[in-house]
């Protein structure tokens, strides 16, 4: 029950600083902290994937394109109010995932994060193609906006609920199933597990948040446009989870506010030469790829004397 | 939750009114600060340009004239990286963020259309949008804080189809246009100018992101067509004469406005040789590598304001000769503002403007405006690429 209680303690903490920084920055800064929002929804989805089942995607921004287009046509065409389009988001890019992970089952490693990089570069380009419905290279553009306070609330209104999902499922036996085909599948399929169900699971679950984020993205952007879901955002997720160590719900936080304001303020304050973001999420990968291994040690260390036994699992 | 959201917003709302009682966001006793988007990275960071030249008039301007009615003109221009998602958030930033007083110069079409709704409804300026969407100046009704600059895409191509009318009667031309609004408004004008006389025998769209068009050009040459328009930009128009010169085919080369600067040229001249002699295209900056303007003071001018404010800018690029002409244009219509200056003043001076000497644009270009004729330049220059640079020939050319 202890790790409930310190989930406990981050989700109030989560809360208060919800309520609390709407009085402390300005108006914009709020619609800066919604664009984290948006990342921090879509790495929790690779979080869940890449730490919990071991499968590694460069492809979510594909799964954010998706969403992100349910939630274009859906208010462009059907005239839906916006954010009511979000859950519908998840399930369009939730059943894209669930197709995708069946051929996923034949690849790992490297070959998986390959056929999911083709994702990420094919998406957008079917997207275009398919211009009755999307728009073209034009997009789909929006009418109505709100306000910056509003788009920090519901961004991150859904991002608590999210976060709340991911533990539910993670402590479920879905999650506790996850971990042993992280493990050793073959260990798992021994114990009747059928491999293939929970590994596509995980791929839809994952493509679900994503395609929210992408809803959100669409929202925030007043339109879904072909250019914003380059491949950099695929890779950008990948990052952002990998500087938070691949390690917890803080961390992706961190990772979250890394890949938007590197974007900004790296322009502004080192050089205006293009190049320079990318520059610095290449550094920060390798410089993650390195401090992960002390950070995740100490982390171990920190929690298991904490403890005061050896780290268990609870249920 | 909502009521507190509506409560918090109305008190917002009224300490922004309490505070606006004399002056407009971004104006204050000694300068102006406005700002835009450019690609200065991305697919269409050629265009990035387009924003450095005319930071670089503007701090001359300051720096000889002191701004404008004692104002400096502090120009922001922040990075989008061609995509609308960022052009959205960048310009969110300039105006909620940095309280600019009017957004110039934005790149772009889709990059345009993203934010036009939201800066209309804030009622601040979108001045001079750097794009030739043939609504941004139709549309005024619906969005009265909106003005470009250029001649539209349609009015573009509308000059390369009655050019060809009159040029060939049997034209039989191929089109390779950029698949989105405007490479489609270019064919559309090319059609409108032609007027039922020269056949399009083939047309070939390519995706903005495409990583070449060879296969589109390919497609095209077998058509057997005797003339090519280009309507794409740089990065593929360049793509396209390789192609040409690959397949052996030796069509009458037209060339968009937006791939015909003179460093693209000298680029594609280097890589085809002759094959680039003849081709066709339109301009209305002067052309600083034109043998025309080699005494020209205007072009000794922006040469030396480059190189002081902008050192590595390429002075044969002709987007920074744009980028002055439509910063003169704004600080000319900021000294009709009023003083201070208003959102308004601004507005009501950039759909009054009748300026014949602009120093930037080909002699004889006006800049004319109504409040119901919002396309700043109708005008253009027929020109033609001979012996390593552009060369005017025929007289203005009407482009609306």
């Amino acid at each position: 029950m202890r790790a409930w209680a310190a989930r406990g303690g981050m989700l109030a903490a989560g809360v208060v600083l919800f309520f609390l920084l709407p009085h402390v920055v300005s108006d914009f800064r709020l619609f800066e902290l919604a664009r984290v929002g948006q990342y921090f929804i879509a790495m929790l989805g690779l979080y869940v994937l890449t730490t919990y089942t071991g499968q590694v995607s460069i492809g979510h921004g594909a799964f954010m394109a998706i969403g992100g287009y349910t939630t274009g046509v859906l208010v462009y065409h059907r005239h839906w109010e916006d954010w009511r389009t979000l859950p519908v988001a998840a399930l369009v890019a939730g059943v894209a995932g669930l197709l995708f992970g069946l051929p996923a089952l034949r690849l790992r490693g490297l070959y998986l994060a390959l056929a999911t990089f083709a994702m990420a570069v094919s998406v957008p380009a079917i997207i275009k193609k398919w211009e009755s419905l999307t728009g073209g290279s034009t997009g789909l553009l929006f009418a109505t906006f709100h306000t910056n306070r509003w788009y920090y609330d519901v961004t991150w209104a859904a991002a608590g609920v999210l976060v709340v999902l991911a533990w539910i499922v993670l402590a479920s036996p879905v999650g506790r199933t996850w971990r042993a085909l992280r493990d050793s599948e073959v260990a798992a399929a021994s114990f009747g597990i059928w491999v293939p169900l929970y590994k596509t699971l995980a791929f839809g679950i994952s493509a679900a948040y994503a395609g929210l984020a992408g809803g959100i993205l669409v929202i925030l952007s007043l339109g879904a446009n072909p250019n914003s879901f380059p491949i950099q955002l695929s890779i950008y997720l990948l990052v952002g989870v990998a500087i938070g160590a691949f390690a917890s719900i803080p961390g992706i936080l961190v990772g979250a506010a890394f890949v938007e304001y590197v974007q900004v303020y790296a322009p502004k304050w080192v050089s205006d030469s293009p190049g320079i973001p990318t520059f610095a999420f290449g550094a920060a990968l390798v410089l993650a790829a390195f401090a992960a291994t002390a950070v995740s040690a100490l982390t171990i260390r920190w929690q298991t004397g904490l403890k005061r036994g050896p780290a268990k699992e609870t249920s | 939750m909502r009521s507190i959201a509506i409560v918090l917003g109305a008190l917002a709302l009224a300490s922004a009114a309490a505070g606006a009682t004399r002056l407009d966001p971004g104006v204050s006793s000694n300068e102006v600060k406005i700002g835009g988007t450019v690609p200065l990275s991305g697919v269409a960071a050629a265009y990035a340009s387009v924003g450095r030249g005319a930071d670089a008039y503007f701090k001359y301007w300051n720096e000889t004239h002191g701004g404008v009615k004692g104002r400096k003109i502090d120009y922001e221009y922040l990075d989008d990286q061609y995509d609308p998602s960022k052009t959205v958030d960048q310009t969110r930033r300039l105006i909620q963020e940095d309280h600019v007083f009017a957004v110039f110069n934005s790149l772009g079409t889709e990059q345009n259309l993203a934010v036009r709704a939201l800066l209309n409804g804030a009622k601040v300026p979108q001045i001079f949008v750097a794009s030739g969407g043939l609504t941004f100046g139709r549309d005024y009704k619906q969005y009265p804080y909106t003005i470009g600059f250029l001649p539209s895409y349609v009015a573009e191509g509308t000059i390369y189809g009655k050019y060809l009318r009159a040029q060939k009667k049997k034209a039989t031309i191929a089109v390779l246009y950029q698949d989105d609004d405007y490479g489609k408004e270019m064919l559309r004008g090319l059609e409108k100018g032609l007027a039922g006389r020269g056949r399009i025998v083939a047309k070939q769209s390519y995706d903005p992101t495409a990583s070449d068009v060879n296969s589109q050009v390919a497609a095209l040459k077998s058509s057997k067509a005797n003339t090519f328009l280009i309507a794409a930009t740089p990065k593929y128009a360049i793509q396209a004469y390789i192609q040409v010169k690959k397949l052996g085919w030796k069509p009458q080369i037209v060339v968009n406005q937006v791939a015909s600067a003179s460093n693209v040229m000298k680029i594609v001249q280097s890589s085809v040789g002759s094959l680039a002699n003849d081709s066709v295209s339109i301009g209305f900056v002067k052309d600083p590598t034109d043998p025309r303007f080699k005494k020209d003071k205007v072009v000794a001018l922006y040469r030396t304001v480059l190189r002081k404010y902008q050192p590595s800018a390429d002075p044969s690029d002709v987007y920074n000769v744009y980028a002055m002409a439509v910063a003169y244009e704004f600080v000319n219509a900021l000294a009709h503002a009023g003083n201070p200056p208003t959102r308004d003043g601004l507005m009501r001076a950039v759909t009054h403007m009748n300026d014949k000497k602009n120093p930037f644009l080909y002699p004889g270009v006006v800049v004319h405006t109504t409040p119901q004729s919002r396309f700043p330049i109708t005008q253009a220059q027929l020109i033609r690429w001979r012996a390593g640079h552009w060369n005017a020939f025929g007289r203005l050319v009407s482009a609306r």
